[in-house]
């Protein structure tokens, strides 16, 4: 099983970078449970311990994606965040809300006073399942998608089945919401491609602002080119698309403007 | 030099016209043209034989009829390599992969008498069910069927999702490529034809990346290797030996 699911997690988190080099055969989607799964090993296995698989799908169902990749800092990227063990203790990243409080910290004590270590609940590559909750379980009753986790989290978040938190006390600063810019067209750019219509409000909700401006997309109009291509290999509507948020297959979700 | 281009491009110009077309097929190393009815036929083995069951059938032409590709290979999560997917008899009970169909409503369910309807290990089953086909558009390979003009006539109306809830992207472009080999006619890849049947996430960007010449040349030698048009275009879609499916003035 190890040796499998190793090359099933490499393959799922470089997917949209390696596509280049594996042009003409096609690769296995990852199965629903899968999908946003990120591979965490900067680190374990030198200090000799499981690296860490972390699912998009479960903190997403509780919080936005800003609250970590904005106020915690996570890098969009996999591994490039760099979190170490320390850095967790200290209060910064998964140890921001990882302390006992918020969510499970690195060991429990039960009410009679008896320790337990929660290492494997993250340290989990290839210990078995760990998770408190399973992906099936727990997403039976959100809204189906055709993709990815095979869930409309959009539509999980607008019929309220899923509530996000986008403030951890103590970390997050309230700021006045900016108004939201209109949903506008993306041209195609080519012909009998519809174009695609984007919607800041849809984002905005899980994404804020600060997400996405100003490194990813510039935030004067029209200055940022890009191609279908850069996006398959992972860069601007990629960053998130194809690894997190609902993956490239699903065309006609963006390309959605009527001809 | 220029008289040697000459002389690759005649030879290549008579290949294609003069030669019948199993020596092309000898030329390029085809695999062997099995008989209509078993055309698109596979034998799926990934765990079947481990429980002492014999291998499934799988007709594409029986399911084409009724359902286009992406509705198994997208929608599905079918691989487009034969006992490569994931399937379990528990999955199909769940309704995923073949069971998203058979359950006994949409298509005969998982029952004891039903098994061998799949499981039989035999890729000519189904022989007597081509006789249904006879009133498609003919062609001259693959299943001897012109599975787009059948689409195209209206004369089979395979559905485009099992939720119905799809709808192509109306993207009809039309692509040429020129062929290396002097005289040979460019190919010519129509984008119409293959969204009757296909999602664009089937070929992009897996199979094919989508920028413009950004692939630097299509070679036989992959196709036959089961890459790019090889992936369908050998075993499924109309076979490489039809030539001027794709090279066409």
């Amino acid at each position: 099983m190890k040796r499998g699911t190793l090359v099933i997690l490499i393959l799922i988190i470089t997917g949209s970078l390696a596509f280049a080099s594996s042009m003409g055969v096609l690769k296995r989607r990852p199965l629903p449970d899968e999908y946003g799964n990120v591979f965490m090993n900067n680190y374990s296995m030198k200090n000799n311990i499981a690296p860490v698989i972390f699912n998009h799908w479960l903190h997403r169902a509780k919080y936005t994606c800003r609250l970590c990749h904005v106020d915690l800092g996570f890098a969009m990227k996999a591994g490039a965040t760099g979190v170490t063990e320390e850095d967790n203790k200290r209060g910064f990243y998964c140890g921001a809300c990882h302390n006992g409080k918020e969510a499970f910290g690195p060991k429990e004590k039960n009410m009679f006073g008896k320790e337990t270590k929660n290492c494997a609940r993250c340290h989990s590559f290839g210990q078995g399942p760990v998770l408190e909750k399973d992906f099936y379980k727990f997403t039976k009753e959100f809204p189906k998608g055709r993709f990815g986790n095979g869930i409309d989290w959009e539509k999980a978040e607008q019929e309220g089945k899923i509530r996000l938190k986008d403030y951890l006390e103590g970390v997050s600063i309230r700021r006045k919401p900016l108004s939201v810019p209109k949903d506008f067209d993306i041209n195609a750019g080519a012909a009998h491609m519809p174009e695609i219509i984007f919607s800041h409000r849809k984002h905005a909700v899980w994404n804020g602002c600060e997400v996405c401006h100003p490194e990813i997309f510039d935030v004067r109009k029209g200055a940022t080119k890009y191609t279908m291509s850069d996006i398959f290999s992972g860069k601007y509507c990629g960053v998130c698309h194809g690894k997190v948020a609902f993956p490239n297959l699903d065309c006609q979700r963006c390309h959605s403007k009527p001809i | 030099m220029k008289s040697k281009l000459l002389v690759i491009s005649l030879a290549g110009l008579l290949l294609l016209t003069f030669l019948p077309s199993n020596a092309v097929a000898q030329f390029l190393q085809l695999p062997p043209a099995p008989p209509p009815e078993q055309y698109g036929n596979i034998l799926i083995n990934r765990n079947s034989g481990n429980y002492g069951v014999k291998p499934v059938v799988f007709s594409h032409w029986l399911h084409r009829m009724k359902y286009t590709c992406r509705v198994c290979h997208l929608e599905l999560g079918f691989n487009f390599q034969a006992s490569t997917t994931l399937i379990t008899e528990k999955a199909n009970r769940e309704g995923k992969y073949c069971g998203a169909c058979h359950n006994g409503k949409i298509a005969f369910g998982i029952t004891k008498d039903n098994c061998k309807l799949c499981h039989n290990g035999d890729i000519s089953s189904g022989k007597s069910e081509f006789a249904r086909l006879e009133t498609l558009p003919k062609a001259g390979y693959g299943n001897g069927i012109d599975w787009v003009k059948a689409v195209e006539d209206g004369a089979i109306k395979p559905k485009g999702s099992l939720d119905g809830n799809y709808k192509t992207v109306p993207f009809k472009k039309k692509l040429t490529y020129e062929v290396e080999w002097g005289d040979i006619p460019p190919a010519v890849f129509p984008h119409k034809a293959h969204i009757l049947w296909l999602d664009c996430a089937n070929c992009h960007p897996g199979i094919f990346n989508i920028e413009m010449k950004s692939t630097r040349h299509f070679s036989m030698d992959e196709m036959v290797n089961r890459e790019s048009c090889g992936v369908c275009h050998l075993t499924v879609a109309f076979p490489l030996n039809d030539c001027r499916g794709c090279h066409r003035r």
